[in-house]
């Protein structure tokens, strides 16, 4: 049923990303983050740099083998149908595994833990919320907006000022794409 | 501008001048992306820093700050070196183009190359691109106007659209990007010391209009004023309000300034920091009315005399905003002033009823329009409708006749039903655009979302250029060629803007006596709407199908020339192109350009050029963005880029503090982020910072609970002096500074 | 001693976060760390930690926490105890301060393991407020044995040097194969204790600064990257590599050490508890240390 062209991806187009910061913000913002996490990250590469500067969004790309899942020794990782990469906080001991396994840096800690150590992972959940009752306020707090649930976009992406970052299922964002790729070969 | 945003994807190049839209507008700036994208379009970038607009560009010039006339003469003689301008557009729809031309003649691409630190490959290239794929659009805003010859900067932009022919067409046009929402607004409603609302000006028969409009004497507006003569005078500008306080030149008023009421602008960010708090220490009354603290109140060492109304925000209050593609857009409230704020109109109100003419100043709104003449309709008013009534009642220079409330409310209740690109409406708003761009001459016209189309009837937005200068000039015919005939226009080719005296002659009919007794001598002072109605009739524009001018006889430079900055890193090249003569009375005030840049080779002491730059997350005096905490969370403190040649060399490491000098004085301490968007010639930095002066920490200055998460030095301490000549804008885009470790 | 020893970790905890704004994993480096993760020239650290991780290090430790005991179970079946009278004269050879030391670390690794164990298979347990507690007692029962782990090795470095009997000892197994009680030429630890000696101090070490290292994730070591050249992401998936890898060693010589001190030898576990060692065990089993002392007159 759930075929791989039907999961949720997210994907950013760095030829569009300007780095604004909307999408960082608008989550921080929309699941009221304290200022340390950063669950969506803007980051630029070869700053200044003529014909090499580049910027791009990053956090959790909801990976379809996704390896945090695979080293969780708690196993607290829940991949959904349509490809979404949750995890239970109340069952995540903190060790830090998953963000050993990602190759995207997308699991933070808190610092609220014993003795200032990190506390429960913390990551983008594509808006999704948790394994809580949905749109419960326990849920709220602990996972932030469960958006999906209302049939909204997920934050970051809605407020992308140019489009660059684009979420959907995989068939749907390749296909947006692929459009864009095509008409920057043209007129050359 | 003369475009609407999405207008860019029929552009097939785009050249930002002057301009960061992917930082200061990064919505605008999707639209040029997506041109890139759709339409294959080209994107040039012409910037001193590499900055996150030119990383998107297909071809980026690092052009030297203050020399963008001399850029542009040589694309234009290149352009009419190789006969690449459009001959028949100039011909008949231009006028004076051949003193542009011998201007020209002088620009060579080696002398411009020398000049604006441009290689010359690059400017033919450039050139190339842009003028032989038109239709082609420029896109500016402060690197081009913030400068000594800001107002020559923003003719010869137009200047060289006109030489392509890419005006009045899809495609083509100006950009010329408005920072905030409404910043459009404001100016339309004549937020400047120099005229009154919708560019009227002020002579007295601006005034007596006025006065009707409002419903008010026009001799107790007079007697509002110590002597007559002030009435008819510019007022102080934002730039040197504070010589109106410190009188350290020459200034021209009644009477010292001796208080200062600030609504809505950061006064930090503005030039002449130091100057600007000693004047805030010696008046005798300063007041702030905004929803932060506005760090005037911080900058000031002032103990007393100073006061801070809590002042609502824009969810709290409602009314229109004006776009940057002139739109209008309809706000509402979301939620009622929180705590003891006011709404702006609350404040102003109050302030009148205390000062005993509340009555006059709410007149307006009650009064309306019967048989030509305005008389009150009303006992009581409505806000915002009642204003925005009074607007579109009186402001017809700009064609807002048409904004009435009940169209932009129903504009923004049905934001579904209009095209995102095209703007156009569909289903009930089909036949209008949104926001109905002005100039919006009636309330059956659907807005002009593209100036200046002549394939368009005027009824759908279409027009030539305005006739405002005369009919002739030096024997040659201001108006436009027999051949430009607007489509659908009952005259072929140009005509004079219409007054009631030639209304009859240029459109061919005949008034009864009952319209000519209510018709207003004028399209822009005509409050029976009478002209509008006749010309709507006749397929005509009101204000008239007239040549564009290349010239300014008005100015001092009629043709715009190149002259260096007041602190130039060239010495050699201000002996060749010196700035102005000093301006005995320039908005009240003796301002100095000559003098000072002449004093001495400031380049000795101070060899490097300072640039100000923009960042996403603060705007203007960034006192509202740095109160939220993930906005300060993206730049926590004021930094200045250098590139690491540079800095090393005064043995600044990377992220050392380090002292920056300027030629008047003053100094910042900052911490220096080794860069390399900059060359070792220039530094830059935010102006968007506050809280700390000349290395002392304001924070104790900041009421319980009111300091920012970031504060840091203003850049507005060292930016050079320096106005334009008409404008009296800083010229914070250029000058020189000296960098030393801290 | 102890409260200031709490107090120092956190202040480190606290500090750690001062320096979570520059992180070393997020901000700048988050892209630099993509980058290394599968490119030809990464040392693929990641991938290769997810496998490790999820394929095998829980079998391991599953192995290692069955199979060992086992071993040892099917060995007291079948070639059984030495036993020694512990009727005849004693020696004080560890006073209190060894005893102290060692009943610390002993203590300590009494919580380690199987706290580690809890976390290693967290999952059976079902995660949540149990495991955590586990990881926490983890960390602090860390502190203990970080104290004592340097004065331990330094007491009984001498004794736990390797010489050439000991090759001799490993060829029969210290005679604890065959039921005959073997006269074994050893010194005062013998060559399987001095094995220990160094897989509880190294690999302890190493399992201190690994955990430690995972533990506060942030923390900046300038030192490590511009020896090791990798990343502080790459240095925490060698952390966690190290960690695991060394937990096997640890364990199964801990078991080890535990069997053979409390049942294989009968009485041996009175040094740790009274300092006392028999004669006839010294004299069969340390040889070459019961010379000497008879030498010194101690028996």
């Amino acid at each position: 049923m759930s075929n791989e062209m039907s999961r949720m991806k997210f994907f950013c187009d760095d030829h569009r990303c300007i780095e604004c910061f909307a999408c960082s913000v608008a989550c921080a913002e929309a699941h009221e983050l304290p200022t340390g996490i950063s669950r969506r990250k803007v980051i630029t590469l070869f700053d200044g740099i003529e014909g090499k500067e580049v910027s791009t969004s990053i956090a959790c790309m909801h990976c379809t083998d996704a390896p945090c899942e695979q080293v969780c020794p708690v196993d607290c990782f829940y991949i959904r149908e349509d490809g979404i990469v949750l995890h239970d906080k109340e069952k995540c001991i903190g060790c830090g595994y998953c963000l050993y396994a990602c190759p995207f840096g997308a699991p933070q800690f808190p610092r609220d833990g014993a003795f200032g150590a990190k506390g429960a992972m913390d990551k983008c959940t594509m808006c999704a919320g948790g394994p809580l009752e949905t749109n419960s306020e326990k849920e709220r707090h602990l996972y932030g907006q469960n958006r999906i649930a209302e049939g909204k976009v997920p934050m970051c992406a809605a407020v992308c000022s140019t489009n660059a970052l684009l979420v959907g299922d995989a068939e749907s964002v390749s296909t947006i794409y692929r459009k864009r790729v095509a008409g920057r070969g043209k007129g050359a | 501008m003369t475009q609407q945003f999405g207008d860019a994807v029929n552009a097939k190049v785009i050249m930002m001048i002057g301009a960061n839209s992917a930082v200061a507008n990064p919505i605008g700036f999707k639209h040029f992306l997506q041109a890139k994208d759709r339409a294959g379009t080209k994107l040039i970038v012409v910037d001193p820093i590499y900055t996150r607009s030119a990383a998107k560009a297909d071809l980026y010039l690092r052009i030297r700050s203050g020399t963008d006339i001399a850029f542009v003469y040589g694309m234009l003689h290149i352009i009419f070196k190789n006969g690449w301008e459009d001959k028949e557009f100039i011909d008949t729809r231009s006028y004076a183009m051949d003193q542009i031309r011998a201007e020209a003649a002088k620009w060579t691409p080696e002398l411009t190359s020398d000049v604006t630190g441009i290689p010359v490959d690059q400017i033919i290239q450039a050139t190339t691109l842009f003028a032989k794929n038109t239709p082609s659009a420029i896109a500016w805003s402060l690197g081009i106007t913030q400068h000594s010859v800001g107002s020559s900067n923003t003719r010869i932009l137009p200047v060289l659209q006109i030489a392509l022919g890419n005006m009045g067409k899809k495609g083509g046009g100006l950009y010329i990007i408005r920072g905030h929402d409404n910043v459009q607004g404001a100016t339309d409603m004549g937020n400047l010391a120099d005229s009154l609302s919708g560019y009227y000006g002020l002579e007295d028969g601006a005034w007596k209009y006025f006065a009707q409009s409002w419903g008010v004497d026009y001799e107790w507006l007079k007697g509002r004023f110590f002597e007559k003569k002030w009435m008819n005078e510019k007022g102080y500008s934002l730039s040197q309000w504070w010589q109106g306080v410190l009188q350290e030149v020459k200034t021209y008023s009644s009477a010292p300034v001796r208080a200062v009421w600030i609504q809505g602008t950061g006064i930090t960010s503005m030039s002449q920091q130091a100057k600007i708090k000693e004047a805030l220490d010696k008046l005798d009354l300063v007041v702030i009315a905004e929803p932060f603290v506005n760090e005037a109140a911080v900058l000031t060492s002032r103990k007393d005399g100073i006061y801070i109304l809590p002042v609502a925000t824009q969810f709290e209050c409602e009314g229109t905003v004006t776009a940057t593609n002139r739109s209008s857009q309809w706000r509402s409230k979301v939620v009622e002033p929180l705590y003891e704020s006011k709404t702006d109109e609350e404040v102003m109100f109050l302030f009148a009823k205390k000062f005993g003419f509340y009555d006059q100043f709410v007149q307006g709104m009650k009064m309306g329009v019967k048989d030509g003449k305005v008389v009150q309709v009303k006992n009581d008013f409505k806000w915002p409708d009642d204003a925005v009534r009074e607007i579109a009642r009186t402001i017809k220079s700009i064609g807002l006749s048409g904004w009435t409330p009940e169209r932009l409310r129903a504009h923004q209740e049905n934001w579904h039903m209009f095209d995102p690109v095209t703007l156009e409406g569909k289903g009930p708003m089909k036949g209008q655009y949104y926001g109905l761009p002005w100039p919006c001459w009636d309330d059956k016209h659907p807005g002009s979302p593209i100036l200046y189309r002549r394939d368009v009837p005027v009824a759908e937005g279409g027009m030539g250029f305005r006739n405002r200068f005369g009919l002739e000039h030096n024997g040659v015919s201001q108006l436009a060629d027999k051949s430009v005939t607007v489509k659908g226009s009952k005259i072929e080719g140009g005509y004079p803007q219409l007054t009631k005296e030639n209304i009859e002659k240029v459109l061919g009919i005949t008034l009864t006596e009952e319209e000519k007794a209510q018709m207003g001598g004028s399209w822009a002072m005509d409050f029976s709407g009478l002209i509008q109605q006749k010309a709507r009739e006749a397929g005509v524009c009101v204000y008239g199908n007239a040549r564009a001018r290349t010239i300014v006889w008005e100015f001092p430079d009629p043709v715009p020339l190149h002259r260096e900055p007041i602190h130039s890193p060239r010495w050699d090249l201000v002996a060749k192109y010196p700035t102005y003569e000093d301006q005995p009375k320039n908005f009240r005030v003796e301002t100095k350009f000559k003098s000072e840049q002449q004093k001495q080779d400031w380049s000795k002491d101070f060899p490097t050029m300072l640039v100000s730059m923009r960042v996403v997350n603060l705007s203007g005096a960034g006192m509202l963005e740095r109160t939220s905490k993930y906005l300060s969370a993206i730049t926590p403190e004021m930094f200045c880029n250098i590139h690491p040649d540079l800095a090393l060399k005064h043995g600044i490491r990377d992220r050392d503090m380090m002292w920056i000098h300027a030629p008047q004085g003053t100094k910042i301490k900052v911490k220096a982020y080794h860069n390399h968007s900059v060359t070792p010639d220039r530094i830059c930095m935010p102006y968007n910072f506050a809280g700390i002066f000349q290395g002392i920490d304001l924070s104790a200055n900041y009421p319980e609970g009111t300091k920012p998460y970031a504060i840091g030095e203003s850049s507005n301490t060292i930016t050079n002096y320096g106005f334009d000549v008409i404008t009296q804008i800083s010229e914070f885009n250029a000058g020189l500074c000296r960098v030393e470790k801290a | 001693m102890k409260k200031s020893i709490i107090l120092f970790i956190a202040l480190l905890g606290l500090a750690s976060v001062a320096y979570a704004n520059e992180s070393q994993i997020w901000g700048e480096m988050r892209i630099q760390n993509i980058l290394g993760y599968g490119q030809e020239e990464s040392l693929k650290l990641g991938v290769l930690f997810t496998m490790l991780q999820s394929k095998y290090f829980a079998w391991v430790f599953l192995g290692v926490l069955l199979g060992v005991p086992l071993v040892f179970f099917l060995h007291y079946k079948i070639v059984g105890p030495k036993v020694f009278p512990h009727s005849h004269k004693k020696h004080y050879a560890f006073n209190l301060f060894h005893r102290t030391v060692h009943q610390i670390a002993a203590v300590s690794f009494l919580v380690l393991l199987p706290t580690g164990f809890i976390i290693v298979f967290g999952d059976f347990f079902g995660g949540g407020t149990l495991v955590r507690m586990a990881k926490n007692l983890h960390g602090l029962f860390t502190i203990p044995f970080a104290i004592v782990v340097i004065p331990m090795a330094l007491m009984w470095l001498k004794e736990a040097l390797f010489n050439l009997e000991d090759v001799k000892w490993f060829m029969i197994l210290g005679g604890y194969l065959s039921k005959e009680k073997q006269i074994i030429n050893a010194t005062q630890f013998n060559a399987g204790q001095k094995m220990w000696y160094w897989v509880a101090i190294l690999g302890g070490i190493t399992m201190i600064l690994s955990g430690a290292f995972m533990f506060f994730l942030d923390f900046k070591m300038e030192m490590l990257h511009n020896i090791t050249g990798l990343s502080q992401i790459d240095l925490l998936r060698v952390a966690a590599i190290l960690h695991n890898v060394m937990g096997f060693a640890v364990v199964a010589l801990f078991i080890t050490h535990v069997y053979m001190s409390m049942f294989a030898i009968k009485g041996a576990v009175y040094s740790i508890i009274t300092g006392y060692v028999e004669e006839e065990e010294v004299k069969i089993l340390h040889n070459a240390w019961y010379k000497k002392l008879k030498e010194k007159g101690k028996f």
